[in-house]
């Protein structure tokens, strides 16, 4: 009898536990069901529907319209190849860049911190911010210019970094560059660091030269570091909206750089057409998606662990 | 062996003295380009307009133009709305980095310490919510929004970025490790669940709550998408969104701009220099900066 009191009082309090473990979780649920679920799911419905924004009419069903409409707009193409440009001419030196500065800060051995701290720093301003700085930078007496100029030992031309369509792209591309550099240079350094020590010695016992250790025992130990890197690089690039919505907002051309996030944007807040934003969201999303189920595969194979 | 060596294994592995010296000085010339912007917004801030403009660019200002600042906070109006931009952008980040601590931490706390039916499933479906970015679902959220009356108010630009799923996936893993033990003496004695989070397992999480505070005020205080679609108004506005605004309409005040640059930078770059072990290697791999 009594381990059937003691029985019942345990089921008890196991009983109340549940109740707060349920209770503590329920602001999370509700949070993530409003404004994660219940956003990607109406981003979904409303691109079979017609709905101006700023109109009390209800939504119009139309199918497959807004889909058509979308996939055969040529501005529509046209911010998918500013931001494919864009993702690849961002990312790809991203990658070799921020390996290449990890590799030579770990290989002089000293002042890591110091060194990070030093290449981290644009990503801490906003990017308002940076991309406010690169457009006095890149104006016609800016410094770029004047950089340019005395490389190529020229004098008074203007590269029109904002104002032609193929520089002004070059143009993001450097802002995100330099912003983000930093930032995948750090994690680059963590993957290596967490190499073990230990698989060099045993390297050095077996004979391994310094040339063969870095080939045949970093570069391969750095793969799986190398791919997170490269995704999560992809990730951020297909995001850029800041630098695009200010260099536009001040005077610079919009197709080069009407990516896809301005586009959505634009869309929604100047045309108000719903619908269709909804669709390019529901694009965008599938690729991110995408990208976002390799990552976790890539990571999940890692043997260096974050 | 020395330090030196600690993370290429044997000291055979490091580089010689020479090559030392030429990798530093090539990290040196590259650090000092990544640099020159953030030099630039500096210098530039302090310098009359006509000066910034004048080509070559000299570093060196003839003379201090604090009108810069005076017309920067002033703004386009000449009412000071930068300064009531300013104080929203701290309240706003301010107030998102403490409800993501709270919520994230009770969240985490439950996934990693109760049990209960559906546990992984909640788990699983927060975590899900991690593969959906803003920006696909701006405009449902914006929706969202109108419908509950949240344009132009603080609310507004708080609650949709309360929490997040990483701040919950952080706390869990953190809390994972907090000894069960202590939790369940409390819980003998008779403490109640809230006030056991509240004094115990709060308290005891000191490195992973700053983390997750100093990482979300800053990606809030970055945060231009959202208050640019919910704040028309200027007086809800914050800072990214308020140098947009600043941006298209006195472009040709130099000055002004990079001292309005520079002022919404001063508190990212205060964090950033007293508290740079949690923007840059928070972990104890990095003990190697002493040396």
């Amino acid at each position: 009898m009594k381990t059937e009191q003691q029985g019942k009082k345990r089921r008890g309090v196991e009983q109340v536990q549940a109740r707060w473990g349920w209770y503590f979780v329920i602001p999370a649920i509700l949070f993530f069901a409003v404004f994660s679920f219940y956003p990607i799911l109406n981003a979904f419905t409303m691109s079979f529907f017609k709905k101006n924004m700023i109109s009390p009419l209800p939504p119009r069903f139309i199918g497959l319209g807004n889909y058509i409409f979308v996939l055969q707009s040529p501005d529509f193409w046209n911010s998918v190849r500013a931001t494919i440009v864009f993702t690849l001419g961002t990312f790809i030196p991203l990658v070799v860049a921020s390996l290449l500065i990890a590799l030579l800060i770990t290989l002089q051995g000293k002042n890591f911190r110091l060194w990070q701290l030093l290449y981290y720093s644009p990503a801490v301003l906003s990017s308002a911010v940076a991309a406010l700085i690169w457009m006095q930078i890149f104006t016609p007496t800016g410094i770029a210019n004047q950089v340019v100029n005395a490389l190529r030992h020229t004098s008074g031309v203007d590269m029109r970094w904002l104002s032609s369509g193929e520089m002004v792209q070059l143009s993001t591309m450097i802002v995100y560059f330099w912003k983000y550099i930093g930032y995948f240079t750090v994690l680059y350094i963590t993957g290596i660091t967490k190499i073990p020590p230990v698989i060099y010695e045993a390297a050095t016992i077996d004979g391994a030269s310094r040339g063969q250790a870095f080939f045949k025992i970093t570069l391969p130990l750095l793969k799986p570091t190398t791919a997170l890197v490269s995704i999560v690089a992809m990730l951020q690039c297909l995001k850029t909206f800041s630098t695009q919505f200010l260099f536009t907002q001040s005077g610079a051309p919009k197709a080069p750089i009407n990516v896809i996030t301005l586009n959505i944007y634009n869309t929604a807040l100047k045309d108000y057409n719903v619908g269709r934003a909804s669709v390019m969201s529901i694009l965008l999303f599938v690729t991110m998606l995408i990208l976002t189920i390799v990552q976790l595969k890539v990571s999940r194979s890692d043997d260096v662990t974050y | 062996m020395t330090s030196k060596a600690m993370n290429l294994g044997s000291s055979k592995l490091l580089v010689s003295n020479g090559i030392d010296v030429i990798i530093r000085i090539f990290l040196f010339l590259f650090a000092v380009i990544v640099l020159v912007p953030l030099a630039f917004m500096l210098t530039a801030s302090f310098m009359p307009s006509s000066e910034i403009t004048q080509m070559p660019y000299r570093w060196i200002p003839s003379q201090i133009a604090w009108r810069n600042f005076y017309r920067a906070l002033a703004g386009n109006d000449g009412n000071f709305i930068y300064i009531r931009n300013i104080l929203n952008s701290l309240f706003v980040s301010v107030t998102v980095a403490f409800t993501t601590v709270i919520l994230s931490s009770i969240t985490g706390y439950s996934l990693a310490k109760f049990h209960f039916k559906g546990k992984n499933i909640v788990f699983m479906g927060i975590m899900m919510t991690m593969m959906i970015p803003f920006e696909p679902i701006m405009v449902p959220m914006y929706m969202v929004a109108l419908k509950l009356g949240m344009q132009n108010s603080y609310q507004g630009l708080i609650i949709p970025f309360m929490m997040n799923a990483f701040g919950v996936f952080l706390m869990r893993q953190y809390l994972q490790t907090f000894p069960t033990d202590i939790i369940d003496a409390a819980r003998i004695d008779g403490c109640s669940e809230p006030k056991i989070f509240r004094s115990i397992v709060l308290v005891n999480s000191g490195p992973a709550v700053a983390s997750l505070a100093i990482l979300t005020f800053r990606q809030q205080w970055d945060n231009l998408m959202w208050p640019l679609m919910i704040a028309q108004d200027k007086k809800f506005k914050t800072i990214p969104t308020y140098i947009v605004s600043f941006a298209e309409e006195k472009l040709s005040d130099e000055g002004a701009m990079m001292a309005a640059a520079l002022i919404a930078s001063i508190p990212v770059i205060i964090m950033f220099l007293t508290l740079s072990k949690y923007f840059v290697g928070g972990s104890s791999v990095y003990s190697s900066g002493k040396e």
